[in-house]
């Protein structure tokens, strides 16, 4: 399984919010274990979403030192279970957006229901230290549809 | 704000007991104020007092004194 848990962007202001969407599909491993007999989306799984989401929208502006990484999960609630094959709404509003850090209130919706919550807390890792010829596809790909806030 | 708050309040962001500081606590004393330790102070003392620190400042604080001084210069210390 790729460690990348947004499909896609649907509405993104740079630096403040984002709404994006990802589903885990059925046939991945993981659900043979979490768990058997009763497939679940992991919580874990479920804050990465809600991070890489808002560290999307985080490195979508262009302003920090580097590209956003999460530093503290101040505290996560998980109020439904997720199954495969739904689709996971994730919303993050930036709080706090300063150079060296940023907070993030996060939550993830299925089927207009919210299943879970973070307050997120992110610090800046320096592009020297990814590969020089990185680029984020999803974010790639919200650009080419949208342009106009294409950095 | 009282030194007395102020000092649970540090003690909270670094996850530690108010007893094991004093104005005279270095850095190196408290186990949590690492890099990520530097940062959540800046972040808490921004949401919750509306501090934002200069580069200068984050170089100059080396004790739990030298927070309380900048909450102090502030106007969040009595």
């Amino acid at each position: 399984m790729r460690f990348i848990l947004v499909d896609c962007i649907h509405e993104l202001d740079p630096g403040k919010q984002i709404v994006a969407s990802k589903t885990l599909s059925a046939h991945e491993e993981l659900f043979r274990d979490h768990f058997p007999g009763f497939p679940v989306v992991p919580g874990v799984l479920l804050t990465e979403m809600m991070a890489q989401a808002a560290g999307k929208c985080l490195d979508a502006d262009g302003t920090h030192p580097g590209r956003a990484m999460l530093g503290k999960i101040n505290g996560a609630n998980f109020r439904e279970w997720v199954r495969p094959d739904q689709e996971i709404h994730l919303y993050a509003k930036i709080t706090q957006n300063r150079p060296a850090y940023a907070t993030a209130d996060c939550f993830a919706e299925v089927e207009g229901k919210k299943v879970c919550s973070a307050e997120l807390f992110f610090v800046f890792a320096p592009h020297d230290r990814f590969a020089p010829d990185h680029r984020d596809p999803v974010l790639e790909a919200y650009w080419t549809t949208h342009p106009s806030q294409a950095r | 704000m009282t030194q007395r708050d102020a000092i649970e309040w540090i003690a909270k962001i670094f996850e530690t007991s108010p007893d094991q500081l004093t104005p005279d606590t270095p850095r190196e004393g408290v186990a949590a104020w690492d890099s990520l330790g530097v940062l959540t102070l800046m972040a808490s003392l921004d949401s919750d007092f509306g501090i934002v620190l200069s580069d200068d400042d984050v170089q100059g604080i080396k004790t739990v004194g030298d927070i309380l001084h900048v909450m102090q210069r502030n106007g969040k210390l009595g």
